[in-house]
């Protein structure tokens, strides 16, 4: 067993009930060659300290709970490889956001943004079952399938630097969504959605930093998403003034 | 360590009953490779600020007689002076082939019935756009175009 490769953890910590600021503790662990950061933390978990915090549940990159800052970089924990990362690993929680617990980071703020771009299917009348159902080309589909990908991992919110410094930015996850709905054939709400984009908040507070697609897992994109919602939410306004909007608005 | 960011930044509309930590980025944030590529677009913009202001003084210079629009000329043809518009060029040069590589993905699917044309077409749409008028601005300062 000599030839076991060990590696430091160094874990960011807060327990809302004793500390003032969030410190950092170390664990030195066995580490397997084909293990993922998240296998790490889980035999942290599991075998050396009950007491620490994080979120997962799929293991495969699907759920989107297990997103985290890997030495400084936001990254799915499930999907990182640990053979990427020297003998000292750095595991925080994602940046941007208030901690809960350790690396649990509170998502209230987001689920605030996301309910406010209506992330479902608006129709001014509901289709009888008896018309059947609403059907789409693929050339339909294709137009915003790529934003539907979204899992909402929050590791676009973790890097934007907006975020960081605007807190009514809707942000990259919740506009992509949204911009996903304006785009989809089926939807009749894409001139509410586009009043969102304009409010408080405003996609316009976007710098295309482009640093939300950098990190996304899925390749989601959100700032072109967030840069196509730009221009249609002007061109939204502009025929606003020449077309009256449902409801004699 | 971290960093405190704004300490609403993703803060829930009704704080809930838990206390939490302040929101943070790591200390060395700006260190990422992709992060220091857009700190450096940023940082651009203190040079268009400065060109900005020369040429504030430009239009104070000609409308102070031909004495100060001499001296401007002199300061213009200084090493100093060069070597700050070297830089805007980079500046310039950088924003635009960031520009230009980010342009298109930002064009919707669909612009009203319309599709904007693929994205390599857009890019060197864009690339041929910026030689035309680098062409025409060289042919005017050359005096082979009025
Ligand atoms: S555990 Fe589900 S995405 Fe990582």
């Amino acid at each position: 067993m000599s030839d076991v490769q060990k590696k430091k953890f160094v874990v960011t910590r807060f327990d809302p009930d004793k500390d003032e600021v969030p410190k950092t503790q170390e664990y030195t662990i066995p580490v397997r060659p084909d293990w993922k950061v998240l296998d790490a933390l889980n035999y942290i978990k599991d075998e050396v300290d009950g007491t620490i915090s994080h979120r997962w549940s799929c293991r495969m990159a699907v759920c989107g709970s297990c997103g985290m800052l890997v030495n400084g970089e936001p990254k799915l924990t499930c999907s990182t490889p640990l053979d990427e990362y020297g003998d000292e690993v750095h595991v925080a929680p994602l940046s941007n956001f208030p901690v809960i617990r350790d690396l649990v980071v509170d998502l209230e703020g987001f689920l605030d943004k996301f309910k406010s771009v209506k992330p479902w299917i608006v129709r001014a009348k509901e289709k009888a079952v008896e018309e059947g159902p609403c059907r789409q080309t693929p050339e339909e589909l294709h137009a915003f399938k790529q934003f539907s990908m979204c899992i909402n991992c929050m590791l676009c919110y973790a890097a934007c630097p907006v975020v960081a410094n605007v807190p009514e930015f809707l942000g990259p996850a919740a506009i992509a969504l949204g911009h996903r709905y304006n785009l989809d054939s089926r939807d009749e709400g894409a001139a509410e959605r586009n009043e969102v984009f304009r409010g408080e908040g405003t996609v316009y507070e976007c710098s295309y930093a482009n640093e939300c697609s950098e990190v996304c897992p899925k390749n989601v994109d959100p700032a072109a998403a967030i840069n196509q919602a730009k221009l249609l939410a002007v061109l939204d306004w502009m025929k606003s003034f020449v077309t009256p909007r449902r409801g004699g608005e | 360590m971290s960093r405190p960011v704004n300490p609403r930044a993703m803060a829930p509309a009704r704080a809930g009953r838990t206390r939490t930590a302040a929101p943070s980025v790591p200390d060395r944030f700006w260190s990422a490779p992709r992060m220091r590529r857009y700190l450096l677009f940023d940082a651009t913009g203190i040079t268009y600020l400065l060109v900005g202001l020369s040429i504030l003084r430009v239009v104070w210079a000609l409308g102070s007689g031909p004495e100060a629009w001499q001296t401007v000329l002199r300061q213009f043809r200084s090493p100093a002076y060069l070597a700050f518009h070297a830089l805007v060029l980079l500046s310039v040069v950088y924003v635009g082939v960031r520009f230009f590589g980010l342009f298109p993905k930002a064009q919707p699917p669909k612009i009203g019935p319309a599709s904007p044309p693929p994205g390599p077409v857009l890019t060197a749409m864009l690339y041929a756009a910026w030689a035309g008028a680098t062409l025409v601005l060289v042919l005017v300062l050359g005096g082979v175009l009025p």
